[in-house]
């Protein structure tokens, strides 16, 4: 209505300012020029705020790293080149489907590129929201809140929280995850059903259990679980996580019959905590999984994984500085995946998403193998 | 076998209830979720970012941007609706 106010306004002082123009002047496109000018300065206008406040946004966020790594009995190399973009598209406070890609460079110069999430995340309410797809585990902290490498902390991930640990790290399914105040405690729960993980076995043992998520269900039972988060006073969070199901052996050497391998009980048990007091930074957690004995499975034995940590980070102010300290340890069935480490390092904060790490590990495992040998790491990462 | 039939049943359940979990007051008339507060905001953003990661300085990010940033936050850390929306407002209203 303004605009339309403003428009009838100016057309008069405008007419008024021809009239008093000489004759010889080319009154007509001076005119005709001026309206011109004022219809394009109107549309400018509308354009510079309407995107501002549309349904439908679109952001791209996510980090990236480099990194060096210098073991014990092996020449130092720049070991780590990593791409992870995060994909937001948002409708309203309807829906966001969330993405990111973990793109990186191989020992072998090949590019490697996985999906690491794709979830449609659907808002039922201010206290509930409906996630499906592929989700990092809700099962813990470190996997869906702290792997990202910009909030990491040292350069590596705790012993027994990579990729064939202890701690599941993706799953594809549904989620129900929200918060809910009771009272003055803040709650916050995340429930899953989903495929769940597959056993691997190599020479009549299970040789790993795998949880990149999988878009098949080789033993057909899903599994389920969740965390329940508990923050009694602002900054302090105690979360619980356990799930169960079943799993099977999907890959063996020798091969499986054709008839398959039979499922058995899978369970996983966790608890974290996080305590932030000031410059100190405190958190720890605890996961365990656990497969049941098969007898007539190509891989007969239970078998169980166990990994926890424990971490210190102090920043001084004026924030530029900060000292880590962590323990971490992991038992698996097989002795030369066993490690127990202790980790120090140093970062210098560019900014508070620009951080440059150094780092030195002290690693103790199964003599002779990579999980005994201590190394020194560097990484500078970047979040966006 | 025990756990399919009975943990699919539980969570579904689980979904139809919150489908009947009310929105705030006033949302379904409005057919817009309440505004957020910028002094609920900034104590929400001080009690809850910085127990993950460090604290981004509002100005990083231009409105548009911190719309979906918070929206994922929601999601990520199990904030209320309610939360985002006042953590929104503070973001918004300091850049």
């Amino acid at each position: 209505m303004s605009r339309v106010k403003n428009k009838n306004r100016l057309s008069p002082l405008v007419a008024a300012t021809l009239l008093a123009m000489p004759l010889g002047t080319n009154a007509a496109e001076d005119y005709g020029s001026l309206k011109a000018e004022i219809e394009d300065l109107r549309n400018a206008v509308k354009e510079s705020s309407e995107w501002k406040n549309t349904d439908s946004v679109v952001h791209l966020a996510g980090y990236g790293a480099f990194g060096y790594a210098d073991q014990e009995t092996e020449d130092g190399r720049f070991d780590q080149v990593l791409f992870a973009p995060i994909f937001h598209y948002q409708y309203r406070e309807l829906m966001m489907l969330e993405s990111e890609l973990e793109i990186a460079t191989g020992t072998d110069g090949e590019t490697e590129v996985n999906l690491e999430y794709l979830t449609l995340d659907l808002f039922l309410n201010d206290y509930m929201t409906l996630v499906g797809g592929k989700f990092l585990s809700p099962l813990g902290q470190f996997r869906q809140n702290l792997h990202p490498s910009w909030i990491n902390k040292l350069p590596s991930t705790p012993a027994g929280y990579g990729h064939d640990g202890a701690a599941p790290l993706a799953d594809v399914g549904i989620q129900l995850r929200g918060g809910i105040p009771l009272g003055k405690m803040r709650t916050n729960y995340a429930l899953y059903i989903a495929n769940g993980p597959e056993l691997a076995a190599e020479g009549g043992e299970i040789h790993a259990i795998e949880s990149e998520g999988f878009t098949r269900d080789e033993d057909g039972d899903k599994v389920a679980g969740g965390r329940l988060g508990f923050l009694p006073v602002p900054k302090l969070e105690i979360g619980l996580s356990a799930a169960t199901g079943n799993v099977a052996v999907t890959e063996s050497t020798p091969p499986l019959p054709a008839s398959g391998d039979p499922v058995r009980d899978y369970d996983v048990l966790g608890a974290d905590l996080a305590f932030k007091a000031g410059n100190l930074d405190f958190r720890g957690e605890y996961i365990r999984q656990e497969v049941a004995a098969a007898a007539a499975s190509v891989a007969a034995e239970a078998a169980e994984w166990t990994a926890w940590y424990a971490q210190a980070a102090y920043q001084f102010t004026p924030n530029k500085l900060e000292l880590v300290a962590r323990y971490s340890d992991f038992d698996s069935p097989h002795a030369d995946e066993d490690q127990e480490q202790w980790a120090v390092g140093v970062n210098y904060l560019f900014a508070s998403n620009v951080i440059a790490k150094i780092a030195y590990e002290w690693n103790d495992g199964l003599e002779g193998e990579a999980t005994d040998q201590n190394q020194a790491l560097f990484q500078l990462a970047y979040g966006f | 076998m025990k756990h399919p039939n009975k943990l699919t049943a539980l969570f579904f359940i689980i979904f139809v209830a919150a489908g009947t979990v009310p929105s705030p007051a006033g949302w379904a008339q409005q057919n817009t979720p309440p505004a957020g507060d910028y002094i609920r905001g900034v104590k929400a953003w001080g009690d809850n970012c910085s127990r993950c990661h460090n604290m981004r300085d509002p100005k990083e990010f231009r409105d548009d941007q911190w719309k979906s940033i918070v929206t994922h936050m929601r999601v990520r850390a199990g904030l209320t609706g309610q939360d985002a929306r006042d953590i929104l407002v503070f973001l918004q209203t300091s850049n």
